[in-house]
């Protein structure tokens, strides 16, 4: 761990899931500071820190907040988007699990500056713990005088509702998470027109990431100027938690400087698993194209990775060391997503089961040249032309794989053989 | 208004148009399943992808709205035809192609975009396809039948349930690529206009029970024409086979049906079927019918309608079946023979609401033309016999001579009772196209065509004047009643000779008030609102639907 803990100063304390608690650590004090600000002082400061949202696209947070039209005849929402459900992604449960208290005072911020009452916290439905956690905050948050029709005697009204999901990861894309919330079946929206205007009841809507309303805490306490101090340059600021799966020693979930080398990350959680090589490495969640060995000295941040052909996404870094068999791998994230297709727009809907099927034969030793031929035709259809991300995100590791690892594939498949055996390194590793 | 080029064709649209709609105003067609223009846009199929100058990724054509000028749209660039071709394999290589046994070839979208946009040949080599087993033949509800095999997941069906006929029967299940529709449990698709799915579904998966299998469907004749089910005057295709009518579809309107039609109007086709036959004309000779040739036949009938005066009064009955035209030219024989006594009888049906975007249309008839035939001078004078005396009181005994001039107008003509009663009449003249109690009761039978066999026009519950066409002609022996009245007419006064239903339109313009300036070919394609009328009930039939006397039969 290098530099100061921000965003994870509360981790370890357990007493700061307790308004008492967390304002002993100087909890709460952001909001009243935000209180005193006018709504557009406070999205001025958002937008000068250069945050950027961490929930996977990076859209610059205080825009977001600056496109809810000031003046609306309808009620306007806060929607918290916590349905923390793409593989290998761990960083928001742990934000709510110790710091429940951050995330209410960063909605609260946000309502504040955009002049919503009411925010909706969409968590996940597996996360029933982080779930206990922010309703028994929540409860005490209101009992506090800091949620509730005059939040720390402002006179400012705020109520926070936790909702929880039924388990889909569709329910994550934003669009896909307010027909949800609003009871129906979870799928996205044609969009325009956007959330902002038209969001969850057909009201303006921010939609948000556990972690960036956490930062919005930060940046209101120490002030933009500190914010933007940390990371690579003023398009990539803050910290950032990493949350580092995969073949090293301590996986788990890490704060550095927005734009750490992947070399530092690996060193900070002990290297890779009994000192085996690297091979490759997702940078940033499922949905993230594969990066290799090479690349190791890359700097994690937005736009460094999206330059090198992939992205930072969550931040979710998933490390394969070389017994990883990468068809396998990919395999696994091609069945993900075509589980969690909603089935509505015709490219994600047939083409991730057209990937998953082929990838499975490849895997099991029936794959043909053809077949990653067809691949890597099939594959580019399947992005850009889908109704949201998720055709998107479905087809990054594929083609990675495709392109990266193509020659590994094809003399595979020449060979006639299950790409790499199947090995148990886990188990290895316990009985050493 | 903004202005957009589509396809090097400047076009100018309202802001908030879409492009498909603005393609269409200039003649490019960009292909499309989940759009429709009356359900709420989704963006769903992805076929619709175009090239907009200025924007990154291909955008749906569906969800983008024409805002402000200076748009360049290119529907058939190098990338926009490459994301349509992809489309079109996506959806076809799951499907089953199962085109020879499917009720929607001839008129399917996967196929007409195939051979726009698709390819021949198939780069998905598995030996199994994604089906849905057990889910081939799901009946939805009494009309629709679903086959899940076929379905592209375009929603528009489920859409129509919750959108236009407001009853949510259909929804969207499971998810990905085992993403299905179909019925809540326990709640069958059984609204009154079920079977618009079936007409919006792009595909073979909703296919109607009346149709199935049926017909090829480039077999079949369309003609243009108009529902006879109630008098809310929806347009319909009316589609037969060499005179055996096989369906009814919705025909656009926007001013009446727009895009739907009821399940009972597209099944009233097969009384035509299912009813007998009046094949030739008949005079009653010592207690028998008798076939005759049609001179004899109308010599006879007018010979009585002349004779019988002395014997008490001549009555004639209508009904809202009658073609406004036929309904005037029965006024004027009315006139010929100065008889007060002329009316028409209407059933009352359940009301029947069709949607369209002015809010709906809605039927109280159980015949099309009330209105019409009002207006064309079907309403008894004060004090003269009307249809409900003669059908209800037993006033029928006090006529020399009554001309029922519809066998079939409605329960009535079926009716044991009533047909005692209306056959207390010294003479009894029935003309008509189906065989009834009634028919049989008369004394000079006069067969006439089909409402599929004759042109003319309709007047609807909301004024609308509507012309209908003859689909297919009658069989050898059988006239349309235009033809018929006329040559009865003749025999009164020669200028009646030979007409048409333009020529006997054109002359009851000149006469009443209602139809001024009108002219039979100058009746626009989707009607003409007759000025001066109150909408929904005639002025003749001030009192509501509930004051009428229920039929008799009921």
């Amino acid at each position: 761990m290098t530099g100061e803990r921000v965003l994870m100063r509360n981790v370890g304390r357990p007493e700061a899931r307790t308004v008492r608690g967390y304002r002993e650590g100087g909890g709460y004090d952001a909001l009243a500071k935000a209180l005193r600000l006018q709504p557009e002082e406070v999205i001025e400061e958002v937008k000068r820190s250069g945050l950027r949202g961490r929930g996977g696209a990076g859209f610059p947070c205080g825009s977001k907040w600056s496109f809810v039209p000031r003046q609306s005849p309808k009620p306007k929402y806060i929607v918290c988007n916590a349905d923390e459900s793409e593989p290998g992604t761990f960083k928001d449960r742990l934000l709510m699990e110790h710091d429940p208290h951050q995330l209410i005072e960063g909605c609260i911020i946000a309502g504040w500056a955009v002049g919503a009452n009411t925010t909706y916290i969409y968590i996940r439905g597996e996360y029933t713990k982080a779930t206990r956690i922010l309703e028994d905050a929540v409860r005490d948050a209101y009992d506090s005088g800091i949620l509730g029709s005059n939040v720390m005697s402002s006179g400012f009204r705020h109520d926070i509702i936790v909702h929880r999901g039924a388990g889909a990861y569709i329910c994550g894309e934003e669009t896909g998470m307010l027909e949800s919330l609003e009871g129906k079946r979870g799928q996205p929206r044609v969009k325009p027109p956007f959330p902002a205007l038209v969001g969850a009841f057909g009201c303006p809507t921010v939609i948000n990431n556990v972690e960036t309303l956490c930062c919005a805490t930060h940046i209101l306490l120490r002030g933009a100027d500190w914010f933007k101090a940390i990371g690579t340059d003023e398009r990539n600021t803050g910290p950032k938690l990493y949350a580092i799966s995969g073949h090293v020693e301590r996986p788990g979930t890490y704060e550095y400087p927005l734009g750490v080398t992947f070399q530092q990350l690996l060193d900070g959680c002990g290297g890779m698993y009994r000192g085996r090589e690297l091979k490759a490495f997702i940078p940033g969640g499922a949905s993230a194209p594969i990066m290799l060995a090479a690349d190791r000295e890359i700097r994690m941040d937005f736009d460094t990775l999206a330059k090198a052909g992939s992205m930072l996404g969550s931040a979710a870094v998933i490390v394969m060391d070389e017994t990883t068999c990468m068809v396998r791998a990919i395999s696994r994230l091609a069945r993900f997503f075509a589980h969690e297709s909603c089935g509505q727009c015709t490219p994600c809907r047939e083409g991730t089961h057209w990937m998953e099927i082929l990838l499975h034969r490849i895997e099991s030793g029936h794959g043909s040249e053809a077949d990653l031929d067809l691949l890597a035709r099939v594959v580019p259809n399947v992005g850009g032309i889908s109704l949201c991300a998720l055709g998107d995100a479905a087809q990054g590791p594929v083609r990675s794989l495709v392109q990266k690892f193509g020659d590994e594939i094809r003399a595979n498949i020449r060979a006639g053989r299950y790409p790499m055996p199947l090995q148990r390194h886990f188990d290895q590793g316990a009985a050493a | 208004m903004p202005t957009l080029t589509i396809d090097g064709r400047t076009v100018e649209v309202a802001a908030g148009t879409n492009l498909i709609e603005a393609g269409l105003k200039v003649g490019v067609q960009i292909p499309h399943y989940c759009y429709h223009p009356r359900l709420s846009v989704v963006g769903q199929c992805r076929m619709c992808m175009v090239e907009i100058e200025g924007m990154g990724k291909l955008q749906a054509a569906c969800s983008t709205q024409v805002m402000k000028d200076g748009m360049v749209v290119r529907t058939n660039s190098t990338s926009a035809d490459e994301a349509q071709r992809a489309i079109m394999e996506f959806l076809l290589i799951n499907h089953p192609l199962d085109c020879p046994i499917c009720d929607q070839a001839g008129e399917c979208g996967l196929q007409d975009y195939s051979y726009k946009h698709g390819q021949s040949f198939s780069r998905f080599r598995f030996d199994e396809k994604r089906t849905y087993p057990e889910k081939e033949r799901i009946p939805l509800g009494p009309t629709v039948m679903l086959n899940m095999n076929r379905c592209i997941q375009c929603t528009r069906c489920v859409r129509f349930t919750e959108e236009i006929a407001k009853t949510s029967e259909l929804g969207f299940f499971e998810r990905g690529a085992h993403a299905e529709i179909g019925t809540f449990p326990g709640k069958p698709l059984d609204n009154p206009l079920s079977t618009c799915v079936v007409d919006i579904c792009p595909v073979g998966a909703l296919t109607s029970t009346r149709f199935r299998f049926a017909e090829r469907v480039w077999y079949l004749d369309k003609k243009p024409s108009i529902c006879t089910g109630c008098d809310a005057g929806c347009n319909i295709t009316l589609e037969h086979k060499a005179g055996s009518i096989k369906r009814y579809k919705p025909r656009q309107n926007p001013e009446v049906n727009d895009f739907w039609m009821c399940d009972y109007g597209r099944s009233t086709h097969e009384r035509y079927r299912d009813l007998p036959r009046l094949a030739f004309p008949q005079i009653r000779r010592n207690q028998a019918l008798q076939a005759t040739g049609w001179k004899e036949a109308i010599d006879h009938l007018a010979h009585n309608l002349r004779s019988r005066r002395t014997e008490g009064a001549i009555a004639f009955l209508g009904s809202g079946f009658l073609s406004t035209e036929e309904a005037f030219l029965l006024t004027k024989l009315a006139t010929a023979v100065d008889s007060p006594h002329r009316s028409i009888w209407v059933d009352s049906g359940p009301t029947r609401h069709i949607p369209n975007l002015q809010g709906g249309i809605t039927g109280h008839d159980a015949a099309p033309n009330r209105r019409g035939a009002e207006l064309a001078g079907l309403i008894p004078a004060p004090g003269a016999l009307a249809s409900e005396d003669l059908l209800l009181e037993g006033a029928a005994a006090q006529c020399g001579a009554l001309f029922v001039a519809d066998s079939d107008f409605g329960r009535a003509a079926n009716d044991a009772k009533v047909v005692e009663r209306l056959r207390e009449a010294r003479f009894l003249a029935v003309m008509g196209w189906a065989d009834t109690l009634l028919a049989r009761a008369a004394d000079v039978i006069l067969p006439v065509a089909t409402h599929a066999e004759r042109a003319g026009t309709f007047v609807n519950s909301a004024g609308r004047i509507q012309r209908f066409e003859r689909a297919f002609p009658a069989p050898p022996q059988v006239r349309p009643a235009v033809e018929v009245l006329a040559d009865l007419l003749s025999r009164f006064d020669t200028k009646w000779s030979t007409v048409t239903p333009a020529t006997v339109f054109d002359l009851m313009a000149e006469e009443v008030g209602a139809f001024s300036g009108l002219r039979y070919r100058e009746i626009a394609a989707e009607g003409t609102r007759l000025s001066g009328l109150s909408d929904g009930r005639p002025p003749a039939a001030t009192d509501s639907a509930a004051a009428r006397p229920a039929g008799p039969g009921t």
